[in-house]
């Protein structure tokens, strides 16, 4: 679905804000978190249609919904992450447990079913894992027995259990993956329906207003309508459909959550004295603690309005950028987070300051809709394919493109940017004459170095923008001097991490050393202090201490 | 009865400073939100349509992102929007402001009541609504917190030093609305701000409304603004406690050491 206009989609925001503002305050999320206890009333009010209706978002308009496209729900996604973590991970679990059906559902099967969850204000669930099936979906154990009646197929019986389902003891409809003679399908499993139930409500390090359950089903019998797409063998390809916006929207989570905590910090910094001047001005605080997350989580930002806008714009799958956008925006937004305590010091390390539940919840991000180490092994697969398709000239065309932008704009990082894009072409293409990729541990690493130079790419490209997107708070000044930044920052490490790890698996890395131009990198980084110095004082305007 | 409400976009002062080197307000990154006054008065408007049947416009001025005030006063129930969004609009004060809401509101035929903010928390001038009032010819009260119909009587309860008074008018009259302390501001539910879009909104020019142009924008503006610096900081306050006695003894002590009187 198209994102909607810009002036609806902020009147939502600020509908959701003011009801946070008034009713999800620190004092409450502090007593929930450490009762371990889902806020019932909150998330019914998020689910009425007549109060908020968030879940409304993800229902076309035909069926009652608001008909929300991926930008609108990333933004809507860190707002809510902005709030609690928790708090947007139930509301997250009904836009996934809606997914299949919006996915593969027939029309009748969506007519009757988002109309319910509209109108009836539903609470979703989304249940696919289980105990030996987290990232290895193929590893299912949840069975679905055909039911006949006089040699006619009527329905289904689901026997299994499920793990770690968010909303699992409170939903009131959930999307349930289960193995049929088929294969792998999905079906609505209603919470009254015999032999079904949910276990107890899991003690959680972080999201703890998240209620996460456990699911069994014994014998549950289930109308063969309730089949999602009402063929079997499906189910797992409904659910990597849609990875490319579901991982949008956790990294979403990561950067409102991570943004959260920096934020602050930031604020905090300011009222901070010590010896004789606040922290927000000492530069061994400011450059440690909150430039590098500020920067990082920008570039993360501009990543993800990149792939929301091609995926609103018809593109489809978008697999490998969704997993670059989770991977990026989850693990800055948990370093982020770690920091904030740092930056609070002794304060940060109690509960009566919020940075270490921020900390505690954000984790989380790294780990659901598939972990950091699933991501980079994604995101090497993905960009692999390309770099051997194109024979080496996937980064390096894009580095042209760095440098043609740099030409026309040397102040946003295009330079740095081109050059972390050519060290990074030079790595695979080390990688793949010394067949380096048998190690598991390069595939990994490589996801790492191709998630930072894409960002640095996309980060590069947003602040050339004439106008900047309704997100940045920043001016261009700002926004400029934290793409320089983040491409200096990215060229170095590539540079740098790429030939140790090419060196830790071979005895001689041929010219590697001249390919990643480690001259050039270093020499880049002339105006780094500065630019950080900048970033620092931009921050402390925007986010004053209240 | 018709009711049309004016609502004015500003900045949320609460998340303005004033830049302390060239005396503006840095305004990068601050959100833009409905007058809170006016957010009162809308919620006046939507809640007299509820009991009376009402129709309610929302008009606002403003250059085009202002059509965000405008379709949340749709969205909260308001029957059709009007944007005042012109560039011969930019710069108008007060009077201007005024004289372009009033011929709006004649534009729209007969409005019954005329709803609007007390004042806007940007320019805390108070005037605009008072003088929509004089440019229409019709009566007004100002400082209202709660507005009743009764058959052909408009009875507002006005806030007054100490109190309040009960004034009782006849249509056509304008009120300028305060926020009562119980006041609990309703925001659009996702599925209202959706259906909003579906509304009567218009976007009307100076010549739409048939203002003359000598009396808009800044050519149009009787007011000059020569310069905007923050207030001068105050002083610490100091608290004394323990008794009376002693709590004199100690402003006494307070006052010879800053030579107010003599030792």
């Amino acid at each position: 679905m198209p994102s909607m206009d810009p002036i609806s989609r902020n009147l939502m925001l600020d509908s959701l804000k003011a009801y946070a503002k008034k009713h999800i305050t620190n004092d409450f999320i502090r007593e929930k978190d450490q009762a371990n206890e889902f806020p019932a009333e909150i998330l019914k009010d998020m689910y009425d249609h007549s109060i908020m209706g968030v879940h409304l978002l993800m229902i076309p308009e035909e069926y009652g919904g608001v008909a929300g496209g991926t930008y609108d729900i990333y933004r809507i996604c860190e707002v809510l992450a902005h709030i609690d973590l928790g708090i947007a991970t139930s509301v997250f679990a009904t836009f996934l447990g809606t997914d299949p059906l919006n996915v593969g559902g027939t029309l009748d099967q969506k007519k009757k079913w988002l109309e319910r969850i509209a109108k009836e204000n539903l609470m979703v669930a989304y249940a696919a894992t289980e105990a030996d099936a987290g990232s290895d979906l193929l590893n299912l154990r949840t069975r679905a027995e055909h039911v006949l009646k006089n040699g006619q197929l009527t329905g289904y019986r689901l026997t299994g259990n499920k793990q770690w389902i968010s909303n699992g003891g409170v939903a009131d409809l959930y999307t349930v993956l289960a193995m049929a003679p088929g294969g792998p399908c999905w079906f609505l499993v209603e919470k009254d329906m015999e032999g079904f139930s949910p276990n107890k409500h899991e003690d959680k390090h972080g999201i703890r207003l998240s209620n996460t359950a456990g699911l069994s089903l014994d014998n549950v019998y289930v109308p063969k309508e309730n089949l999602i797409g009402e063929a079997e063998g499906q189910g797992l390809l409904q659910a990597q459909a849609v990875f490319g916006y579901t991982r949008l929207m956790v990294a979403a989570f990561g950067l409102g959550a991570g943004w959260e905590a920096v934020e602050q910090a930031i604020r905090y910094s300011q009222q901070r004295i010590q010896a004789g001047s606040p922290l927000c001005d000492k530069q061994g605080y400011t450059h440690k603690l909150i430039v590098p997350h500020a920067v990082r989580l920008e570039a993360s930002r501009a990543y993800i309005e990149e792939i929301a806008c091609r995926l609103d714009g018809g593109e489809h799958g978008l697999q490998t950028e969704g997993a670059i956008a989770k991977y990026s925006a989850s693990e800055y937004g948990n370093r982020a987070a770690e920091d904030a305590i740092q930056a609070f010091g002794g304060y940060g390390y109690t509960h009566d300051f919020p940075v270490e539940k921020i900390k505690r919840d954000v984790k989380i991000t790294c780990i659901y809709e598939g972990t950091s180490e699933v991501l980079e092994m994604t995101i090497y697969r993905g960009r692999w394919q390309e770099h051997l398709k194109t024979r080496g000239r996937y980064y390096a065309d894009i580095a042209d493109e760095m440098d043609a932008l740099h030409a026309k704009n040397p102040d946003v990082g295009a330079q740095a940017a081109g050059l972390a894009l050519r060290a990074l072409a030079a790595v695979l293409e080390e990688c793949r004459l010394a067949k380096l990729t048998r190690h598991q541990t390069v595939t990994f690493k490589l996801g790492r170095l191709i998630s930072m130079a894409e960002l640095a790419y996309v980060f590069a490209r947003s602040a050339a923008k004439e106008k900047y997107s309704e997100s940045v708070r920043f001016d261009s000044q700002a926004w400029q001097a934290m793409a320089r930044v983040y491409a200096r920052e990215a060229a170095l490490l590539i540079a740098s991490e790429g030939l140790a790890m090419v060196l830790g698996c071979v005895d001689s890395a041929g010219n590697l050393s001249a390919a990643v131009n480690m001259d050039a990198v270093q020499a880049a980084q002339k105006g780094m202090t500065a630019d950080m110095d900048l970033v620092a004082v931009k921050l402390k305007q925007t986010f004053k201490a209240r | 009865m018709h009711i049309a409400v004016c609502v004015k976009q500003v900045p949320d002062t609460t998340e303005v400073k004033i830049n302390p080197e060239t005396g503006t307000l840095i305004r990068t990154g601050v959100p833009s939100i409905i007058n809170p006054y006016d957010h009162f008065a809308l919620q006046t408007a939507i809640e007299l349509k509820r009991i009376h049947g009402c129709r309610v416009t929302v008009i606002s001025m403003g250059p085009p992102q202002a059509k965000s005030v405008v379709q949340m006063g749709l969205a909260l129930g308001a029957d059709d929007g009007v944007l005042l969004s012109d560039m011969a609009f930019a710069g108008s004060d007060t009077w201007a402001t005024s004289y372009a809401l009033a011929r709006a509101v004649k534009k729209l035929g007969k409005a019954d009541i005329v709803l609007a903010g007390m004042q806007a928390i940007d320019g805390d001038t108070a005037q605009t609504g008072p003088g929509v009032a004089q440019q229409l010819g019709i009566p007004q009260v100002t400082f209202c917190e709660k507005i009743d119909i009764d058959g052909k009587k408009i009875i507002a309860r006005k806030l007054i030093d100490g109190g309040y008074e009960v004034v009782e008018v006849k249509a056509p009259v304008l009120f300028t609305m305060i926020m009562p302390k119980d006041y609990v501001p309703r925001y659009p539910s996702f599925l209202e701000t959706h259906a909003s879009l579906k509304k009567p909104y218009y976007v009307w020019s100076a010549s739409d409304i048939g203002a003359e142009a000598q009396y808009l924008g800044l050519k149009g503006s009787p007011t000059q603004v020569a310069r905007i610096y923050p207030p001068p900081q105050r002083g610490k306050a100091l608290m004394t406690n323990g008794s009376a006695q002693e709590a004199v003894e100690k402003i006494l002590d307070i006052m010879r050491k800053e030579h107010f009187i003599a030792e």
